[in-house]
C-alpha cells in the first residue's frame, strides 16, 4: 500500500498497468474527486478491460492526521470595566469645556464617518515567551478597547498619543521621551488607567518634582477620574500611613521627599507594581541620594518620563537606564550602539513630526544695544572681573567665573546704578500691543529680583509672579487668575519654577528676558504656551545684549546645537546643549587651571 | 446586552493563509461579545503531499482549509463559540463537520501581505446576506445558517473584520518565517 508521505507517485506506464484503489477515510471530497475521476477523458477505461486479468491492488490513502496546532487560553483576559463611575460633567474643570479639542470635535459631528485608525498593542522586543508575545498580540485595538470599556476622555487623543499608550501598556521598561507639549502626563496616566482596570496594576508609585504633584492631581481628575490617587504629603506619621495605604492605586510622591522618606522604601513593606519618574533628567546623576534611594524601591514597572533624556551627555540616558534596567547600558557604548540598544525601550516624537497642522513657534531674535548706562557699568565690570580672575592665577575656579557671569548678565538686565535696561524698554513696548489686542503674555527670567523689578515697573499690567518664592500651595490660584482675569495681562516666571509641567497655552506671546544656561531648559519654558490646544502660533522673544557676555553664551549654545542636532539626528534623540567647564572658562578667554583639569 | 452578557459570548474567527514555501497554516481565535479574547490555536504549517495535490487537484484548498486546518481547529477549541466567521472562502467547507453556523466575510483584514495569500475555493455558489453593513456568505447547503448569523450579529456592536488582522499578527509571531522580508 502507498502511504501518502511517501515522496513522490510517479504516473508511469507500470503504475498504470495496475489498478488503483483510492482510500478517502471520511473525505468529503474523496466523493467529488472520484466522480470527476470517471468522466475525466484523460482517464477513460481501458478497452476490454473487463476480460483483464485481476489486477493488483495499490491503496493511496490520501486521508492524513490531523495537522498539530498550539494554543492558548485567555482565562484572565482583561476585561476593563469601570468600577466607579465619573464624575458629574458639571464638576470638570470650566477649561475642559472650553477645551479647543472638544470644540474641534463638535465641528467634525457632521463629516462624513471614516474607517477610524486601529491602534495595536505590539510586544515589546525582550518579550520572548511566545504565550506573551500573542497575550499583546491578540488584544483588541486600543480603539475597541475604549469604545467597548466605555472610557471617557475630555478630548479625542491624538492618534499618537493612542501610539504612545500601546508602547507603555506591555513594557516592564520604557522611556517615553516626546517632546514637551505632546501629552506625556496623558499618556501615561490613560495607560496606567488601562492597566489598572484591567488588573494588571494594582499599586502605582508616581515621583515627579514637587511644583508638579498638584499638577498631576489634576491631570488624573481629567483623564482618570474613577482612579484614587493619593498625594504623599504632610509630616512623617501621615506619610507613613499614605506609603502603606492599599486604598489607593496610585500614589504621588515627589523627589525631594525621597530623602526623608528613605527608612519607609527601605524597609521592605513597599512592592510596587509600577513606578514612573516624570522629569526623569533628574535622576541623570547616578551618584546623587535621591538618585540611589528611586532606584531602590521595589518594583516590577518602571517607566520614565523626560522630554529632554539627554540634557548634556549620553551619560545621562545611561543613568535612566539605571533605573530602568540597570546595566543594560555603559557609558562607554559607542552612540550607535546605544541608539541600537535602546530602540526598543524608548519612544521619542517631535512637535513637527506628529503635529502637522499646529500652530507654529515664531522666533523673534530681540538683539539689543545696552543703554549707554548699561555700557558704561558693564564695560568697568567686565574689565575688573577679568583682572580678578587671572589674578587668581591657578586657583581660579569655576565658581569665579560663573559669579563674573552672572554680575555681568545681571548688568545686560538692569543697570545697577540707574535701573536703565534695553530688555525693558522693549518688552515694555511690545506688551503694550500685546496687551491692547486683548492677549497674554509670560516673560522668563533666571532672577527672581529681575521678575520683582518688572513686576513694579508693569503694575498697570497687573503682572502675576510664578518662581520658587510662590508657595507651592498657592501656585494653583496664580495659575487660574492668569488664565481667568482678564486684567491679568503677563505672568513673570523663574525658569526653575515655570519650566515643566504647566499648561499655559492659551497665552501666545513668550518673552525670554534672559537666557538660560541650556537651551532645552528654554525650550520647555517656550513649551509652556506652545503646546497642545494652542489655537494659533506662539510668538517667542529672545532678548539678548549684544557685544557682552550673553552674545558669546548663545554663539557656543548655537555651536553646540548644530553639531548635536547632526550627531543625533540619526539616533533620533535630542540634543545635547549645555556648557562645559571648558567652555565657561572660555568664555573670558581664560584655560582651566592644570589643577581642575587633572581633577 | 449588557456587559456581563457579552462577556458570554463566544464568537470563533477562522483564518487559513497560504505560504509560498512553508504551505498552509491556520489560526482560530476564540472572543467574547467584548472583542477579548477567550482562546487561540494555530497549527503548525501543512504542506499537502504530492498525491494530495494530484488527486485533489482544484479542491485541495478547500480540503486543507476546511478539512484539515478548519477542523483540527475547531476540535482543539475548548470555548464552543455559537458563531464562526473566516476570511478564507475556502474554509467554509469546514461547516459540513460542526454544528456552528459558519460565514465568510466578503472582506478581508489585509491581502497585500505579499508572503501569505488566501486559499482559493474551488467554485462560486454560495448563499449572499448582508448583516450590520457587512456582506457575509454561507454554504447552499446551509443557507438555514443565515437566519442564526443575523439574528446573532445583530445584536452585537462588534467589528468583525477587525479579529482577522490579529490573528495575521499572531501568526506571524508564532511563524517568524511567514514575515515578509
Amino acid at each position: 500500500m502507498l502511504q501518502p508521505d511517501l515522496p513522490k507517485i510517479e504516473f508511469g506506464a507500470s503504475w498504470y498497468e495496475e489498478s488503483v484503489s483510492i482510500d478517502f477515510p471520511s473525505s468529503l471530497y474523496a466523493e467529488s474527486i472520484l466522480t470527476e475521476f470517471s468522466v475525466d477523458a484523460c482517464f477513460q477505461p481501458l478497452p476490454n478491460w473487463q476480460s483483464w486479468p485481476e489486477s493488483k491492488v495499490l491503496t493511496v490513502a490520501l486521508g492524513q492526521p490531523l495537522p498539530k496546532t498550539i494554543g492558548f487560553s485567555f482565562p484572565e483576559s482583561p476585561h476593563w470595566v469601570k468600577k466607579v463611575e465619573p464624575q458629574p460633567k458639571s464638576n470638570q474643570p470650566d477649561a475642559l469645556a472650553k477645551s479647543p479639542r472638544i470644540a474641534e470635535s463638535d465641528e467634525q459631528k457632521d463629516a462624513p464617518k471614516q474607517t477610524p485608525k486601529l491602534t495595536r498593542l505590539r510586544p515589546p522586543g525582550d518579550l520572548v515567551s511566545l504565550e506573551d508575545r500573542l497575550y499583546y498580540v491578540l488584544q483588541p485595538p486600543l480603539e475597541t478597547i475604549v469604545q467597548s470599556a466605555e472610557l471617557t476622555f475630555p478630548f479625542q487623543p491624538f492618534p499618537y498619543q493612542m501610539e504612545g499608550i500601546a508602547f507603555l501598556f506591555p513594557r516592564a521598561a520604557a522611556v517615553l521621551a516626546d517632546e514637551m507639549g505632546l501629552g506625556k502626563t496623558m499618556q501615561a496616566i490613560t495607560t496606567i488607567r488601562m492597566l489598572l482596570l484591567s488588573n494588571e496594576l494594582s499599586d502605582v508609585l508616581l515621583i515627579c518634582p514637587k511644583p508638579l504633584v498638584t499638577n498631576w492631581v489634576r491631570e488624573f481628575r481629567q483623564w482618570a477620574p474613577e482612579i484614587p490617587v493619593a498625594v504623599i504629603e504632610g509630616d512623617a506619621h501621615r506619610r507613613q500611613f499614605i506609603w502603606s495605604n492599599p486604598q489607593a492605586p496610585v500614589k504621588i510622591a515627589n523627589y525631594e521627599l525621597m530623602m526623608r522618606d528613605r527608612e519607609q522604601i527601605d524597609n521592605g513593606n513597599l512592592d510596587f507594581d509600577l513606578v514612573v519618574l516624570d522629569e526623569a533628567q533628574r535622576i541623570k546623576n547616578r551618584n546623587s541620594t535621591t538618585s540611589e534611594i528611586v532606584r531602590s524601591i521595589p518594583r516590577k514597572r518602571s517607566w520614565a518620563l523626560t522630554g529632554t533624556p539627554i540634557e548634556n551627555s549620553t551619560e545621562d540616558l545611561v543613568s535612566i537606564f539605571e533605573f530602568l534596567s540597570p546595566g543594560y547600558l555603559n557609558d562607554d557604548m559607542h552612540l550607535k550602539s546605544l541608539g541600537k540598544a535602546t530602540r526598543d525601550y524608548v519612544l521619542r516624537r517631535t512637535k513637527d513630526k506628529v503635529l502637522t497642522d499646529m500652530p507654529p513657534k515664531l522666533f523673534r531674535a530681540a538683539d539689543l544695544d545696552l543703554t549707554p548706562e548699561q555700557r558704561l557699568s558693564y564695560k568697568a565690570a567686565e574689565e575688573e572681573g577679568v583682572v580678578q580672575l587671572n589674578d587668581l592665577g591657578e586657583s581660579v575656579t569655576i565658581q569665579h567665573v560663573f559669579e563674573l557671569v552672572l554680575r555681568l548678565k545681571q548688568i545686560c538686565n538692569f543697570d545697577p546704578l540707574t535701573g536703565a535696561s534695553a530688555k525693558y524698554e522693549r518688552l515694555e513696548a511690545d506688551l503694550e500691543e500685546i496687551a491692547a489686542s486683548g492677549q497674554k503674555a509670560i516673560v522668563f527670567s533666571q532672577w527672581v529680583e529681575t521678575l520683582d523689578i518688572l513686576g513694579e515697573r508693569l503694575a498697570k499690567y497687573n503682572p502675576l509672579q510664578y518662581s520658587g518664592r510662590i508657595p507651592s500651595s498657592k501656585r494653583d490660584g496664580v495659575i487660574d487668575q492668569f488664565k481667568n482675569d482678564p486684567k491679568t495681562k503677563i505672568i513673570l516666571m523663574s525658569y526653575g519654577a515655570g519650566a515643566v509641567g504647566l499648561n499655559l497655552q492659551f497665552c501666545h506671546y513668550v518673552f525670554l528676558f534672559d537666557r538660560w544656561w541650556n537651551p532645552a531648559v528654554e525650550d520647555q519654558a517656550i513649551n509652556r504656551a506652545h503646546r497642545l490646544g494652542v489655537k494659533q502660533a506662539v510668538t517667542v522673544t529672545r532678548m539678548m545684549s549684544t557685544e557682552t557676555i550673553e552674545e558669546r553664551i548663545h554663539n557656543v549654545l548655537e555651536e553646540k546645537r548644530e553639531l548635536f542636532q547632526s550627531l543625533f539626528a540619526e539616533a533620533g534623540v535630542p540634543r545635547s546643549m549645555g556648557l562645559s567647564q571648558k567652555e565657561i572658562f572660555g568664555l573670558f578667554g581664560l584655560s582651566i587651571p592644570a589643577v581642575k583639569r587633572a581633577a | 446586552m449588557d456587559s456581563q452578557q457579552k462577556q458570554q459570548i463566544q464568537i470563533g474567527f477562522l483564518t487559513v493563509r497560504k505560504h509560498a514555501s512553508l504551505g498552509f497554516v491556520g489560526g482560530l481565535l476564540v472572543l467574547n461579545g467584548l472583542a477579548r479574547p477567550v482562546e487561540f490555536h494555530c497549527t503548525l504549517p501543512v504542506m499537502p503531499t504530492k498525491a494530495q495535490q494530484l488527486l485533489y487537484g482544484a479542491t485541495l484548498d478547500e480540503f486543507v482549509a476546511g478539512e484539515q486546518i478548519g477542523r483540527a481547529l475547531l476540535a482543539k477549541a475548548k470555548a464552543r463559540p455559537q458563531i464562526v466567521l473566516t476570511d478564507t472562502l475556502a474554509a467554509l467547507s469546514v461547516r459540513h463537520l460542526v454544528d456552528s453556523p459558519i460565514a465568510a466575510i466578503d472582506s478581508s483584514w489585509s491581502k497585500n501581505e505579499a508572503t501569505l495569500t488566501y486559499p482559493q475555493p474551488s467554485h462560486e455558489a454560495w448563499h449572499r446576506l448582508s448583516v450590520e453593513g457587512y456582506k457575509l456568505l454561507t454554504m447552499h447547503e446551509f443557507a438555514s445558517d443565515s437566519k442564526q448569523l443575523e439574528s446573532f450579529l445583530g445584536s452585537l456592536s462588534i467589528d468583525i473584520v477587525e479579529p482577522f488582522g490579529r490573528i495575521e499578527g499572531a501568526l506571524m509571531e508564532a511563524h517568524p518565517a511567514t514575515k515578509a522580508a
